[in-house]
């Protein structure tokens, strides 16, 4: 039989997957192995404890965002992290500029590429800067200033606003509910982002069913 | 005997051989799609400008990233945190496990004293790579059954499912931009920037203009390159008014209605 590109795709994310869980499971391991240390594993335990709730957004986020991404911006995305102050936004900027739909084959060509360019680009920047702070602490220092820190703060914000630009004024009707809802929701009670974004998500595509079954849309 | 153990030879052979796993994983996917998306017909333009866009796109939030290395750098030195955020993190994440990491040391300084102790390191670098590899168990599992139903419901209802695509996106970017005008920070310690205030709403405000104007430019003009540097040059714009109000209007800027 043979295989589609959808196919051949989970096989090969599978296998970095696995390949990606076993490497980063060894670099804990290498530290202890090199430092000849073994940490005591009620820290570790309680440490974990304190953080379970990340275990839940976890399966969340697994559920949530691989049909956005698609299934290779998936496998991707969630080997490097970042997923919505990077991956996400990217995926969506790629699609809407090539103008491809989610969950077609041309889709997950452009997210895949896009995700990978991402990915390529992020990690070069990181080692960069990272090494120009490590040896210039002045460069340090100005960064994480009080002129520069609040507006890397921000970062987030002129993301979502570019993409929002975009997304909402093409699809105002079904962009109102949420975003009043999620407002309203804040002034009350402020889950934190990893609740936030499954909810307004769920909201989002309540909203447009009810509207879209009313014919509204 | 340990005093350089966080930034020592073997660590930055660590984090060499992640940024050569992750860069060899990247290329990989992206030269498998840019044959699949040269046999669908996918213009090279297009294919071109996804990499273009996504790169310069990038930029900003890379630096960000890096400062989050920088402010984890005091307790647990450049690279581990740099590790970290490469593989799996997430700035919100990596900052909060290593904090839960020593407190659960009895360390109460949180992320601002240096860690000397190299079992309380080991264990910190237990504590945020257990605590981040869920997804990475399930994904292999479970992804292809997800794909799987999402492109049946596809098939049968595209309209709709075009429909539900969309409002997806759309909650997704509401959460974020719900944070922008009512949500508090997400610290504990009073940070300028860091709730809903004058500076978050400048950020999306001036996004969301300066992306206005260039899609308003390139209706007229018609050009790819304006398409693919629409997003990136729209951030990069509306950082830089963030950084002059900032600079030059500190009190109105400091004003937040969420702490």
């Amino acid at each position: 039989m043979n295989k589609t590109y959808f196919d051949k795709v989970h096989t090969w994310g599978r296998i970095w997957c696995i390949a990606a869980l076993i490497f980063f499971l060894c670099i804990p391991l290498a530290i202890s192995l090199h430092l000849k240390v073994w940490p005591d594993p009620a820290i570790v335990g309680k440490g974990l404890a304190s953080i379970a709730f990340f275990f839940v957004t976890g399966i969340i986020e697994v559920v949530a965002y691989s049909p956005m991404l698609g299934a290779g911006g998936t496998y991707l995305s969630f080997v490097t992290g970042n997923i919505m102050n990077l991956k996400m936004p990217c995926a969506l900027n790629a699609m809407e500029n090539a103008k491809v739909k989610a969950n077609t084959e041309e889709g997950e060509v452009i997210t895949t590429i896009a995700i990978c360019a991402s990915i390529i680009t992020t990690t070069i920047v990181i080692a960069v800067f990272v090494i120009i702070f490590a040896l210039n602490p002045q460069f340090s220092e100005i960064m994480s200033s009080d002129t520069f820190a609040p507006a890397f703060q921000q970062v987030t914000y002129t993301i979502f606003g570019s993409l929002a630009a975009t997304y909402f004024v093409k699809h105002w009707k079904i962009s109102i509910f949420p975003i009043a809802a999620i407002t309203l929701l804040l002034v009350f009670v402020d889950p934190g982002i990893g609740v936030l974004i499954p909810v307004g998500v769920v909201l989002s595509m309540l909203g447009a069913h009810v509207m879209y079954k009313k014919k509204l849309i | 005997m340990f005093s350089d153990f966080k930034s020592d030879g073997f660590m930055y052979l660590i984090i060499l051989a992640v940024i050569i796993f992750v860069c060899a994983q990247a290329l990989f996917f992206m030269k498998k799609a840019w044959g699949r998306g040269k046999e669908l017909g996918i213009t090279t333009d297009k294919l071109k400008n996804a990499v273009t866009s996504s790169a310069i796109f990038s930029f900003a939030p890379a630096i960000g990233i890096a400062v989050t290395v920088i402010t984890l750098s005091v307790a647990l030195g450049y690279i581990l945190p740099w590790i970290r955020l490469t593989v799996i993190g997430a700035i919100q994440y990596e900052t909060t496990a290593a904090i839960a990491a020593l407190e659960a040391a009895g360390m109460t300084g949180g992320i601002s004293q240096p860690i000397t102790d190299p079992e309380i390191f080991s264990a910190i670098a237990w504590v945020m790579t257990i605590g981040s590899i869920l997804p990475l168990i399930l994904i292999p599992i479970i992804l292809k059954k997800i794909q799987k139903g999402v492109s049946d419901v596809a098939s049968k209802n595209s309209k709709w499912m075009d429909v539900m695509t969309a409002a997806a996106f759309i909650g997704l970017i509401a959460a974020f931009i719900g944070r922008g005008l009512a949500g508090k920070g997400s610290s504990k310690e009073a940070i300028i920037g860091d709730g809903a205030g004058v500076l978050s709403l400048t950020a999306l405000i001036a996004s969301i203009g300066f992306m206005l104007i260039f899609t308003l430019i390139n209706k007229k003009l018609k050009k790819n390159w304006i398409d693919a540097l629409a997003m990136p040059l729209s951030m990069v714009l509306a950082m830089v008014v963030v950084v002059l109000i900032n600079s030059f209007l500190p009190e109105i800027a400091a004003i937040e209605w969420r702490y």
